[in-house]
């Protein structure tokens, strides 16, 4: 019977169950999916480099001779070792390739080939064909670029590197764990996999002259020991230039930090979602409860247990939370999870990738059920504590008259009755104000905040490209340009000039990597100080970034003990001062300053200019021409994924606050009924009435409103200031415009979603609703 | 004598269900104006039914209801929002006054509605709750309360003042001092006030100057009283 009254109620109160439903679902969705896609891309790309035991340290050296290897094998903690050659090989007849996505034949096609003997570590993952084989000749080649220009098994590449010409067959299809993140040089910003990509072959398919491994890679056992492993290897292996470990490997950390980055934003928003719709949904269980307060006493008197009465109501709450958070838990794993790992697959090659839920989303449905239900439970019980003649009866409510005390003085003496009966209203309904407040604030600060980390990306495209960058073309010098090929360039291109050089530089008792920038290219290349005003550097000291100062506590006046990597040459120099990058934390200076450091020159890697080279596609002495158009378009294409992320975000909260400010409407309508229904027997018409609805309802939107402007600045102030990548370092930046839309978004919605439920005081039934009442 | 209500023909038929229910079945009914009128009988005779009707706040199935002339039943609801305003005052057993508002802002609220309002102080001096104006409902006795429903309903200066068991909820001493209160609102204005009770205490039939006996939606008796007793006199 009692279920049977349940269903009923359901039926009854559909709308308001619907909304605690979508309520429920939207959170646990949008938090699943969230994490569903960024868990995914972290354990899935762990579980990856564990199986094919990606390298932990990375060696670089002119040459390893065996003997080398074989001491680095011997090292403790050593598990194995290899060696690599890495060369970049141009593809002869590029033209005979066509991007299978623009359909347009490939000008340059350029291969990096990875020469092995053994392929235990950083093991190749193969979607098809054989599998590495020393013994075997041919490509074992990059499966995105394959797939991008139509390459496939038996296919031949003729490769040119140096005057050597290699012919081979593509005799696997792979995929590498130490090319996840993978672009063309450093002048690129994400990676295309169009007219660049990578192959492993077999050492032996070049001639015995070419055998030279500047590389070699390095499995530990215990990671635990690598910085022990890392010194041993520079003390028992001579003319070591570096070791390094994942964490300054660019495919690792590059791929680590989009994910990073993704979570630290996405899990604040997924976790506001939940907290504002269990918020509203508790409270409309509360109150739901409430109401039921006569139907409970009267259960209550007819001598039913007390159990079997809570059992019932807590089941309102806990049947619907259960379905809404089972689908919403595998609902949102499948579709947002998976579109977005999917769309991240585009860049990052990494096979097996699939969503992933930690054991944190699970705990979060779960209890995001148990809180309702226990709510609910909490209520019901607290109504059956009274006696059944008590409970049988409308709860009279208790107020006190301090409470009023505001609305019967001073100005709001004077208000109206209908401004003064809201007023009292709001106040003797804490409760449902409060969570109508959060509720309204919360979704429309990740309005506020959604919109602004547009606002603030496109500031940071505006200090970078405008203010930093403020040049229209870089010219990359080649590593080997001759003195006349450069004189030639800056005599027709300008003399604005840098360079940029790895060092490494002690900071207590580690020695950290970085890099210094010599910036000799003033006007074009500048630095800027906090306030993102560009500034001119003193000959006097280094620079360093504010992030950096902060991240290794470095003060201006302090002094930096610094050497260029491979050299042995330490210099002392004094922090002359602070510069903001948004994008670099690292050393700068200016030319004549480096130049007061003993052996060292200046040797420009760079020339920065203004003259139109659009047409230009080849210079003596220069690498490659970048447009600083092309790079902001890169940008912008790299910015997309986030943009997609945050559309995403924008529409779940328009969502949940559609739903929120719904069922805050029925939750005030329902309470109000019966008043309405006094005022309409007293003659009030139908308009008069939705006036006096609508108008609390406004009141509590402009004032959630206004309070979620600072909130959202605050927030995302965070996830720029803090929750971002260490490399990164800008502020929010929220423009007016931004407030206005998303602050009249919510008033619109609010006051649409208001007139539309107002609708319900014309189907008022004065009989009906006052006896019910009674 | 000139008549207030006239109702031709009236029916009155609610759906449940499938199910269809009579509450009032084919009545026909005149009232005079300026009288005490009391409305008998069994509960779901259809006492309510009828007071709804009379107050605007149902339509007939079937039928004409006139009040003052004015034929109410072909009225939409606007304008049966404006009769209601202008021209009725409700009691209801559980007063039905609005909580948020102090007893004067309870009786404030017909001002936005009616054009000629009584004085909301004039009202509650009648009523005698001069003193209590600035209380809120929660503050008072039910027999406070009650008046304060009497002074809201009266401050419209309605030609009908309609109570539906008026004196229910409360105890016999404070159930005097209301229907006096209502004796008075009918005397008032020159006997230009009709005052219609709906109850099942039949020993208010006694200080009626017409009783009504309903049963089963039908009209079975109207008896008229030419020497209504003095509420005093009444032995409750």
């Amino acid at each position: 019977m009692l279920f049977k009254k349940m269903l009923r109620d359901l039926k009854h109160n559909k709308s308001q169950f619907i909304t605690i439903f979508l309520m429920v679902f939207l959170a646990v969705f949008a938090f699943s999916g969230i994490h569903a896609y960024m868990d995914g891309m972290k354990f899935g790309s762990e579980e990856y480099y564990k199986k094919q035991n990606l390298q932990d340290l990375w060696v670089t050296k002119e040459n390893f001779s065996k003997e080398d290897l074989e001491k680095v094998k011997e090292l403790d903690n050593v598990n194995n070792a290899e060696r690599l050659l890495r060369i970049k090989a141009n593809v002869v007849n590029p033209e005979d390739y066509t991007n299978k996505t623009t359909g347009k034949e490939l000008k340059e096609f350029v291969i990096e080939c990875n020469f092995i003997e053994s392929n235990d570590i950083n093991q190749l993952y193969v979607q098809k064909g054989e599998k590495f084989d020393v013994n075997k000749s041919g490509l074992w080649f990059d499966e995105y670029l394959a797939e991008n220009l139509g390459i496939k098994i038996g296919d031949e590449i003729e490769l040119s590197y140096e005057g050597l010409t290699l012919k081979e067959k593509v005799v696997a299809i792979v995929e590498a764990p130490d090319h996840v993140y993978f672009m063309k040089d450093e002048t690129a910003i994400f990676p295309t996999h169009t007219d660049y990509g990578f192959a492993y072959l077999s050492i032996n398919e070049l001639p015995e002259m070419f055998h030279v491994f500047p590389y070699m890679i390095v499995d530990v056992d215990d990671l635990s020991q690598l910085k022990e492993v890392k010194a041993s290897i520079k003390e028992n292996i001579d003319n070591v230039i570096t070791v390094t470990d994942r964490e300054d490997d660019i495919s690792y950390s590059g791929f680590l930090r989009e994910a990073e980055e993704g979570e630290s934003y996405s899990g604040i928003f997924s976790g506001l979602f939940v907290f504002i719709a269990i918020l509203s949904v508790v409270t409309t269980m509360n109150r739901f409860v409430k109401r039921e307060r006569t139907q409970i006493g009267t259960l209550k008197a007819l001598g039913i247990k007390k159990r079997k009465i809570t059992w019932m109501y807590v089941n309102y709450g806990f049947f619907i939370s259960v379905v809404a958070g089972v689908l919403g838990l595998f609902i949102g794993r499948y579709t947002l999870g998976s579109f977005f790992l999917n769309m991240e697959l585009v860049y990052y090659e990494i096979p097996y990738l699939h969503t992933y839920l930690i054991p944190l989303v699970y705990e979060v449905a779960i209890g995001i059920v148990i809180v309702i239900t226990l709510v609910t439970y909490l209520s019901c019980r607290k109504i059956l504590k009274e006696k059944a003649a008590e409970a049988i009866r409308v709860e009279i409510p208790k107020v006190k008259i301090s409470k009023f005390d505001i609305t019967t003085k001073g100005i709001f003496k004077r208000a109206s009755l209908s401004t003064k009966w809201n007023l009292r209203d709001v106040l003797r309904n804490r409760a449902r104000t409060f969570m109508a407040l959060v509720g309204i604030m919360g979704c429309t600060m990740l309005v506020v905040v959604a919109l602004g980390m547009f606002d603030s990306l496109n500031e940071y495209m505006r200090w970078e490209f405008e203010v930093i960058n403020h040049f229209d073309y870089r010219l990359n010098l080649s590593e080997n340009y001759t003195d006349s090929q450069y004189e030639a360039i800056i005599e027709k291109y300008g003399e604005k000039t840098s360079q940029s050089v790895g060092v490494e530089f002690k900071n207590d008792d580690e020695i950290e990597l970085n890099a210094l920038t010599i910036n000799d290219a003033k006007g074009l290349l500048q630095t800027t100080d906090h306030n993102k005003k560009p500034f001119e550097m003193k000959n006097d000291g280094i620079y360093i970034t504010e992030k950096m100062s902060k991240l290794k506590n470095l003060k201006v006046g302090d002094t930096v003990e610094w050497r260029i990597v491979a050299t042995d040459k330490w210099y002392k120099s004094k922090i002359a001062g602070l510069a903001k990058d948004p994008q670099n934390q690292q050393f700068y200076c200016t030319k004549d300053y480096f130049e007061t450091l003993e052996e060292t020159t200046y040797r420009p890697d760079s020339i920065y200019t203004n003259k139109d080279l659009s047409k230009i596609k080849e210079i003596n002495g220069v690498n490659t021409i970048q447009s600083i158009g092309n790079i902001r378009s890169e940008m912008d294409n790299m910015l997309q994924m986030m943009f997609m992320v945050i559309y995403l975000l924008i529409g779940i909260s328009i969502a949940l606050g559609f739903v929120i400010i719904y069922n805050l409407g029925i939750l005030s309508f329902t309470e109000k009924e019966y008043q309405f229904a006094t005022l309409k027997v007293l003659g009030y018409k139908n308009k008069q009435i939705k006036k006096i609805f609508i108008k609390q309802n406004i009141w509590i939107t402009i004032v959630a409103i206004l309070l979620s402007f600072p909130v959202a600045f605050w927030v995302t102030d965070y996830i720029f200031a803090n929750a971002i990548g260490d490399i990164y370092d800008f502020n929010a930046y929220i423009r007016p415009i931004t407030y206005a839309i998303s602050g009249l978004g919510s008033f619109i919605v609010s006051y649409l979603i208001n007139k539309f439920l107002a609708r319900k005081i014309n189907k008022i039934d004065m009989v009906s609703s006052l006896k019910g009442n009674e | 004598m000139e008549k207030i209500v006239e109702l031709k023909n009236v029916s009155k038929v609610y759906k449940i269900g499938e199910n269809e229910f009579k509450a009032l079945d084919n009545i026909d009914l005149e009232l005079n104006k300026g009288e005490m009128i009391v409305v008998l009988g069994p509960s779901g005779a259809g006492k309510s039914t009828l007071l709804n009707l009379i107050g605007g706040m149902d339509s007939p199935s079937s039928g004409e209801v006139i009040i003052d002339g004015e034929n109410i039943s072909s009225y939409n609801e606007n304008k049966l929002s404006s009769y209601r305003a202008e021209n009725v005052g409700f009691i209801f057993q559980f007063y039905n006054i609005l909580p948020s508002l102090t007893v004067k802002e309870n009786v404030d609220i017909v001002k936005d509605i009616v054009k000629n309002p009584i004085p909301t102080e004039e009202a509650l001096k009648s009523v005698g709750l001069e003193e209590h104006k600035n209380k809120f409902p929660n503050q008072l006795s039910g027999g406070e309360q009650q008046r304060v429903s009497i002074a809201r309903a009266v401050a419209k200066n309605p030609k009908l003042l309609l109570c539906d068991e008026p004196t229910g909820a409360l105890d016999s001493h404070t159930g005097v001092d209301v229907l006096k209160l209502l004796r008075k609102q009918c005397d008032a204005n020159h006997g230009a006030n009709t005052v219609i009770i709906v109850t099942h205490n039949s020993l208010i039939a006694d200080i009626a100057d017409t009783v009504i006996h309903v049963k089963n939606g039908k009209i079975e008796s109207v008896v008229k009283n030419p020497n209504p007793k003095k509420i005093d006199e009444v032995k409750w």
